[in-house]
């Protein structure tokens, strides 16, 4: 199923060379398909200067990394329909910390019901995998820029 | 008792009842009719004794009334005679009709006869001299030994005659003791085979009420087998039935795990790569950039193909925000694609989860059964917990319909039941024409009271 193309190693090359000259938003990434995370890794590190500095497949990983004090980030980008366990679990976690890090949600299902549960746990975005990838890339880029999501909004668009 | 057995299952003792019947009225009837006859010699014997007596005592009236005149001369002695002499003749006549079928006696009278005519003729010869004057001779002819003789003949005649009529009803009286004895004997022994007859069909009666009960027995034995047979069966088609139901829901899961997981991360980085090639490509190739658009639009149409084809195998929300948030998003969809005002009161309950699935399941199915059949203006579904059981009901005021009438098409609700008894719970259906529909469930709680799932 997992079919290889050059876009990873491509991606990582990029990753290696935008690191150094400058910090991006550093991104820690809750996915549990190596093929999306990958895909979305290279993605973020070539179109926007993030820097992912940690990923997990599975909550407890992703629950220990971000109760970590040692561990920063500014982004978390959790996946909800996890293999083993619910990415709210995560977000809640996340939330839980105090850290000053925005959270996002992308999901493959971004139902009504399941974009209020998570704003209701803190979320600051939801976004739909298959067809708000632009919209996470733009939210992504925002952040980026040190922009308040909230007062650019209208600017950006969705 | 050979013989009693043999005659046991015998077809003959309706036979043996009428021959017996038969006898005892022959028996009585023959008896009644010697008997009759005896009496009726008895009688004959009597009267004919008296008869005969009577004539003996009239021949002496006849002689005393004669004498009488004959010594006195005086004319009202000759009336006692003359009537005796009337009444003599009369009692021949009927001594005569009574002998007529004793030939001996007949015989006696027919030789007393001449004796009387002769012993007549002598009074009516002294008669005839006194009255022509001659008196004293008449009273010496009288006086004479002859006259003595004749009458001493006719009575030693009578006597014979009464020492006949004696044995002849001795005779008579004898038969009818025989015959007596004869009937008493018979009726004994009709008495006796009635009885034999009486056993016999009451033993029969007996085999015949055992041979009913014996019968009976296996009848209730078969019944009971049968009845077992079908509750094997039963179960067994009820476990299979469930079998099939949960391999059914495993199936789906599975694939609904592997489209998500595989195809969904496949389309995922798809897009994102369409995202890569777009930002590189948009300002140097224009054209390209419309065909990437194009490309981006086609693996959006995928993935909600996609997602259509998971959802309806098996609802991701399930597994995720738990059964209340996927019966809303379950409920949203439907009133999007149905008329009918829905009023829901869902509160969260404890449930394992192929349990909660049954739910989803349960209201999902009549939630289509509505949408097809119904018709219904209000639906209400409610889900609710009461001590341990979670209660789960769907009503609707559709036009509802014969509970009795299975349709083809319910084998959807007739699953839904065996999945809910395969949860140990129990499933209700009320309906009839005209009065709407509802369908209720009772499962048993499980684990710990319902928290917040998150």
């Amino acid at each position: 199923m997992r079919t290889s193309n050059n876009f990873p190693q491509t991606a990582a090359g990029i990753s290696k060379n935008l690191r150094a000259p400058m910090a991006g938003l550093r991104t820690y990434l809750v996915e549990d398909s190596a093929l999306i995370r990958e895909n979305l890794i290279g993605t973020l590190e070539e179109l926007i200067h993030v820097d992912v500095v940690g990923t997990a497949e599975d909550v407890p990983t992703a629950i220990g990394w971000l109760r970590d004090g040692q561990n920063v980030c500014d982004l978390a980008i959790i996946d909800i329909f996890l293999k083993r366990g619910s990415g709210l679990e995560v977000l809640q976690a996340a939330r839980a910390t105090g850290k000053p890090l925005k959270v996002v949600v992308l999901t493959n299902f971004a139902s009504p019901e399941i974009r209020k549960r998570c704003l209701e746990l803190g979320a600051d975005k939801v976004f739909d995998k298959s067809n708000e990838i632009d919209t996470l890339l733009r939210y992504c880029e925002r952040i980026a820029a040190g922009e308040a999501d909230d007062s650019t909004h209208a600017a950006l668009g969705s | 008792m050979s013989l009693l057995s043999r005659l046991r299952n015998n077809p003959f003792v309706l036979p043996l009842v009428v021959v017996t019947a038969l006898l005892m009225l022959a028996v009585n009837e023959t008896s009644y009719w010697r008997s009759r006859e005896a009496l009726s010699t008895m009688n004959s014997v009597v009267t004919s004794r008296y008869m005969v007596q009577r004539l003996l005592g009239l021949i002496i009236d006849a002689e005393t009334g004669q004498r009488g005149y004959l010594l006195t001369g005086r004319t009202e002695y000759l009336e006692p005679y003359r009537n005796a002499l009337e009444a003599i003749n009369s009692h021949q006549a009927q001594l005569k009709t009574l002998y007529e079928h004793e030939p001996r006696l007949q015989a006696d009278l027919e030789r007393m006869r001449p004796l009387i005519e002769r012993r007549l003729s002598m009074f009516a010869e002294a008669i005839a001299m006194s009255e022509t004057g001659d008196r004293q001779r008449a009273l010496e002819l009288e006086m004479t030994n002859l006259g003595k003789e004749q009458t001493d003949q006719i009575r030693a005649m009578a006597e014979t005659m009464l020492s006949a009529e004696t044995s002849r009803g001795a005779r008579a009286f004898d038969g009818m003791l025989n015959t007596l004895q004869a009937a008493r004997v018979g009726v004994a022994v009709m008495l006796v085979i009635s009885f034999v007859v009486l056993v016999l069909y009451l033993r029969q009666a007996l085999r015949l009420q055992a041979q009913q009960r014996a019968a009976r027995a296996a009848i209730e034995d078969e019944r009971n087998r049968l009845e077992r047979e079908v509750m094997l069966r039963t179960k067994q088609l009820t476990e299979l039935t469930r079998h099939l139901q949960s391999a059914r829901e495993d199936e789906r899961g599975k694939l609904s795990r592997e489209l998500h997981d595989e195809l969904g991360a496949l389309l995922t980085a798809a897009k994102l790569d369409v995202a890569r090639i777009k930002a590189r490509v948009v300002a140097a190739a224009p054209d390209s950039a419309e065909r990437l658009q194009h490309l981006a639009e086609t693996l959006n149409s995928g993935i909600a193909l996609k997602r259509r084809i998971i959802e309806d195998l098996r609802p991701s929300a399930l597994s995720n925000l738990g059964l209340v948030t996927a019966l809303e998003n379950l409920l949203r969809e439907f009133g999007e694609r149905c008329p009918a005002q829905i009023r829901a009161s869902l509160d969260p309950v404890s449930l394992s989860p192929s349990a909660e699935l049954t739910v989803y399941r349960l209201v999902q199915e009549s939630l289509t059964n509505i949408a097809k059949y119904a018709n219904a203006k209000t639906i209400d579904i409610s889900v609710s917990s009461r001590d341990d059981k979670v209660l789960v009901s769907v009503v609707d005021d559709g036009q509802g319909f014969e509970p009795q009438t299975t349709r083809t098409d319910a084998h959807g609700l007739l699953g839904m039941r065996y999945r809910v008894e395969g949860e140990g719970g129990s499933l209700s259906l009320a309906s009839a024409p005209g009065r709407g529909t509802r369908v209720e469930a009772t499962l048993p709680l499980h684990g710990p009271p319902p928290s917040d799932p998150a």
